[in-house]
């Protein structure tokens, strides 16, 4: 246990740190709301009056958006963390502290994601309620299912950016190929838009992506459109995926350390 | 076996090689050069405890490098590096938290904080226990005169209580082995005063080991009884400070005024330099005291001169290293 306090007090410093861009939070609350509010009439006036399209009713779409950015207001991951530190040459006394590089990163960014969870997704969520009906989840074990694949899907969102920023020691800037990942996963997650609307052909396709577990499978969890078996194979994936992405990361870890120029002396 | 040992070891880097302008870009990005360069080259060299050794060379000499490797965060190429029974790279994260390492162009704290909170992140990461801790700070803190900026934040400080709180970080959990890259660099006389009786009772009192570059030979000449050189990744030198004078002290200077003006003779291996005007009384002699004995020098000028005053002077240690890096000297 006291090999993790090193970790802890890294998480609690990203914690505390948030708390020093006091503006920046408030605005970063009213954003989260305003795309709410305005995904919501863009559904409204898709629906045009009806209750219902294929099946999926607009209470369940705006369940979805607001769920699905939340989430995302509070799934934080420094996609830069890495690359600017290789890039700036201050990886060098990073390396000398005796903590693993991923414990030293996730412990970073959970404690940001632990910030943006009590004071940012609690807030923007609870006055999008008042305003907006939201579906109650499926039941108390749905909920509790709900959180567990949440933060899966935040495990599987924080590999894929593991992974791809360790390309950072071949490419000094890696701007271009993270802003793709990002295309990918706010189009394929179901983050925009949700994958029910997605043709067939589509839906087979990211189904062999990881991107579909990181929203999409724990708003189908609350919404109750996955029997227990379904969710029991959707944790497989989830599980799968972080395993996968994490040792792609940590081998490109491990041979671009060889490769490492520390920049500037 | 040595606590630091470092065995045929050599780093290369990778380097893209682009011509200037617009065509350069366009060449770059269709068929990108590269262009190998060696940084350290087949360098070996040994350190025991509660040594304390100066690591010497010109800019691009392959310091940095190796003291990069020494603490685990380069992998070399070839060869070995064992310090205290780790190979630094193999077995970073154990073996960092015993070594206490200073860049003194990188600083280890953070920026936004004040110095202390620095510290207490650190004792957490070290996981030091409270009593070392504070014995620790008290003491170093002391010593380097820092009570007054314990709590301005690392942005506010000028560059030279920077390095010290850099020091401080450095050593907060007692580490046996401490490599230091250019502590002086950037601060003034008495900041560099201040670090080097620091340093000094450092070694003396706790027996830690210690390597350290820098750009400053009176850095080196107050603190390390011993200094390794190198130049383009090799090592070129590695003994006594004392011993540098033996081996490559051996021009001397012979300063002369003679009683009245008078043009000297080309003399063999001798190099007369005009301190006056051409043909004026004050005259500079240079040679190498294996090729011209002194005496026979003094009695052939003797024979044809009066002379008024003279001085032998020896080379400062300096002069000497400035030589040695610019390969004149006849190592």
């Amino acid at each position: 246990m006291t090999k993790l306090w090193p970790y802890f007090a890294f998480a609690r410093k990203s914690f505390l740190g948030q708390s020093a861009y006091r503006f920046n939070h408030f605005i970063g609350i009213l954003n989260t709301i305003f795309r709410i509010f305005i995904f919501w009439e863009i559904y409204r006036a898709l629906y045009g009056g009806k209750t219902e399209v294929d099946g999926i009713t607009l209470t369940m779409v705006t369940t979805n958006f607001i769920i699905s950015l939340g989430l995302e207001s509070v799934f934080f991951v420094n996609d830069y963390y890495l690359p600017s530190r290789i890039q700036n040459g201050s990886i060098a006394t990073e390396l000398l502290l005796p903590v693993n590089i991923h414990g030293r990163m996730l412990a970073d960014n959970l404690g940001h994601t632990l910030f943006q969870l009590l004071f940012h997704f609690i807030p923007a969520v609870a006055v999008s309620m008042l305003f907006r009906k939201i579906m109650a989840p499926a039941g108390l074990s749905m909920l509790l299912l709900f959180i567990l694949s949440a933060l899966l899907g935040y495990g599987v969102l924080w590999t894929i950016s593991f992974a791809v920023q360790m390309f950072s020691f071949w490419l000094i800037n890696v701007w271009s190929i993270m802003t793709l990942k990002n295309v990918f996963v706010n189009v394929l997650s179901g983050a925009m838009m949700p994958l029910w609307f997605m043709p067939d052909w589509m839906k087979g396709v990211i189904r062999f992506t990881p991107f579909s577990s990181i929203y999409f499978t724990p708003i189908q969890i609350y919404l109750g459109q996955l029997s227990l078996s379904e969710i029991l194979q959707e944790f497989m994936i989830q599980l799968f995926w972080i395993a996968a992405l994490f040792s792609i990361g940590m081998l490109l870890w491990k041979k671009g350390q060889k490769k490492l120029v520390v920049q500037g002396g | 076996m040595s606590l630091i040992e470092v065995n045929e070891v050599s780093k290369s880097f990778r380097v893209s090689r682009r011509s200037a302008g617009i065509s350069g870009m366009l060449a770059n990005l269709v068929m990108p050069k590269y262009e190998k360069k060696q940084a350290v080259n087949n360098i070996s060299f040994s350190i025991e405890q509660g040594e304390m050794v100066g690591f010497i060379g010109p800019n691009g000499a392959g310091k940095s490098t190796t003291i990069k490797m020494l603490s685990g965060i380069l992998y070399p190429d070839s060869g070995r590096v064992q310090v205290d029974g780790y190979i630094p790279y193999r077995q970073r994260r154990d073996y960092v938290g015993r070594i206490g390492v200073v860049f003194g162009q990188k600083s280890q704290l953070q920026w936004d904080l004040p110095v202390i909170d620095s510290f207490e992140l650190l004792k957490a990461i070290y996981r030091v226990p409270d009593d070392v801790y504070r014995n620790n700070l008290n003491r170093f803190t002391d010593m380097l005169d820092m009570s007054g900026f314990l709590n301005q934040p690392v942005r506010q400080l000028s560059l030279g209580q920077r390095m010290r709180a850099d020091i401080v970080a450095a050593l907060l959990h007692s580490p046996r082995i401490v490599f230091f890259d250019e502590p002086t660099i950037g601060v003034d006389v008495v900041g560099k005063e201040t670090i080097r009786n620091f340093l000094c009772e450092l070694n003396a009192k706790d027996q830690v080991t210690m390597l350290f570059t820098t750009h400053d030979m009176q850095d080196i000449e107050k603190t390390c009884k011993r200094l390794i050189i190198i130049d383009r990744g090799s090592k070129v030198y590695d003994g006594l400070l004392s011993g540098i004078r033996k081996a490559y002290g051996t021009t001397r200077q012979v300063d002369i005024e003679f009683a009245e003006d008078c043009t000297v003779a080309a003399m063999e291996h001798v190099e007369i330099k005009e301190l006056d005007a051409p043909g004026g009384r004050k005259k500079r002699f240079l040679f190498e005291s294996r090729q011209v004995q002194i005496d026979a020098l003094m009695e052939s000028l003797l024979a044809h001169y009066a002379i008024r005053d003279l001085t032998v002077s020896e080379p400062e240690i300096e002069g000497l290293i400035r030589k040695i890096y610019s390969g004149e000297a006849a190592g």
